[in-house]
């Protein structure tokens, strides 16, 4: 999975009423969200739960885990999770290596007797 | 006929068959329509090892093969939806037979009915806003000490946490505004930037019910809304089949 450039967002409006617009080409996270995670549940003869199965990557999991679903689990994405959240997972990653260079500062400034 | 299933993608009403034909299904399959109780199932052939139990656990791992049945049933959703009230069903429900979707069509005519009602003469918006990546450190003077380079990198740090809690903000008030423009809306988890490509953090990803007539009228204030909020991105798209709202009613 290449990381595109950030071009400006597809859109597509109603030609007319009733007609529905394509935007092309298809977003996959789009059209993953809707086909694993929305539409109607029918039992169908094979009965697989595709919540129950390994996806992929903790990332497909993640992106297909319904906000009913995450709230059971204890997430509100809401609060920036940072399970749900890359950037809210970098900030807390970044507190954790300056909480811990300014504690190896002090501990040599202490060792300096300054 | 053993080695083959049925893979139904929708179900819809007083759906003209001719707006299925030559739309390719999974693998290049011919699409078909089973009408039974008023309700019309669209289908086609697919290997049942494939889509049996065990296929299913081990194909649904392959990312390749997962992409490539996600498209073709979307593609399936979006030319049903087209030309008939739709309830698009979720990847990978499978039939052995036609008479099991007959069965099926028949126990839940009731519910289905329902759902065709909800979403007839409406379609689903989507709305994302995204808050930009901050800006990452200014080239300002070099720092004087260890010291005064990691307070700057708290404070750089602290100011990106405000910026998303803004965005955060601002996404819930976009939020709160449509809701009260729609017929029902749903909050979704913001999607992986490794899938979108997006940059910056996606902190509004919802889902809006609205009658056909009303799309242009929602897609306008979604933009108002877009250059009310001049930090962050805005973006609009749909009219989409109405996958978000098409739920059976719990029992």
């Amino acid at each position: 999975m290449t990381e595109q450039g950030a071009g400006p967002p597809s859109r597509s409006y109603q030609s007319s009423p009733g007609q529905f617009g394509r935007p092309q080409p298809a977003n996959l996270a789009d059209i993953l969200e809707r086909v694993l995670d929305k539409g109607i549940i029918i039992a169908g003869d094979i009965r697989v739960n595709l919540l129950d199965i390994e996806l992929l990557t903790i990332k497909i999991r993640l992106l297909i885990v319904s906000v009913d679903k995450a709230q059971e689990m204890g997430i509100d994405w809401w609060r920036n999770d940072p399970m749900l959240n890359a950037s809210a997972q970098e900030l807390t990653e970044e507190n954790q290596r300056l909480q811990s260079r300014i504690d190896e500062l002090e501990s040599d400034r202490s060792e300096r007797g300054d | 006929m053993t080695d083959t299933a049925r893979y139904a993608y929708a179900v819809a009403r007083h759906l003209d068959a001719a707006a299925v034909d030559g739309v390719p299904g999974v693998h290049g399959a011919d699409l078909s329509v089973v009408r039974h109780c008023g309700l019309d199932a669209v289908l086609s052939d697919v290997p049942l090892p494939e889509f049996d139990e065990q296929g299913l656990k081990q194909n649904l791992e392959d990312f390749t093969w997962l992409e490539a049945v996600a498209r073709a049933h979307d593609d399936v959703v979006w030319a049903v939806a087209s030309s008939a009230p739709t309830a698009p069903l979720r990847l990978a429900t499978i039939f052995l037979d036609d008479d099991a979707v007959r069965r099926r069509l028949e126990e839940l005519q009731g519910q289905l009915t329902e759902v065709l009602d909800r979403v007839e003469g409406r379609a689903e918006w989507s709305v994302k806003v995204i808050a930009p990546p901050r800006g990452g450190a200014s080239e300002s003077p070099a720092p004087t000490s260890g010291a005064e380079f990691l307070r700057r990198r708290k404070a750089e740090a602290e100011e990106r946490e405000q910026h998303l809690e803004d965005g955060t903000r601002a996404a819930e008030e976009v939020h709160q505004e449509l809701v009260a423009l729609t017929v029902a809306s749903r909050l979704l988890p913001p999607q992986d930037p490794q899938l979108t490509g997006h940059r910056g953090t996606m902190v509004l990803n919802g889902a809006y019910l609205v009658p056909h007539d009303a799309g242009m009228a929602f897609a306008d204030r979604v933009r108002d809304l877009g250059a009310r909020h001049t930090g962050l991105s805005v973006e609009v798209a749909g009219p989409w089949p109405p996958y978000s709202f098409a739920v059976l009613e719990e029992m």
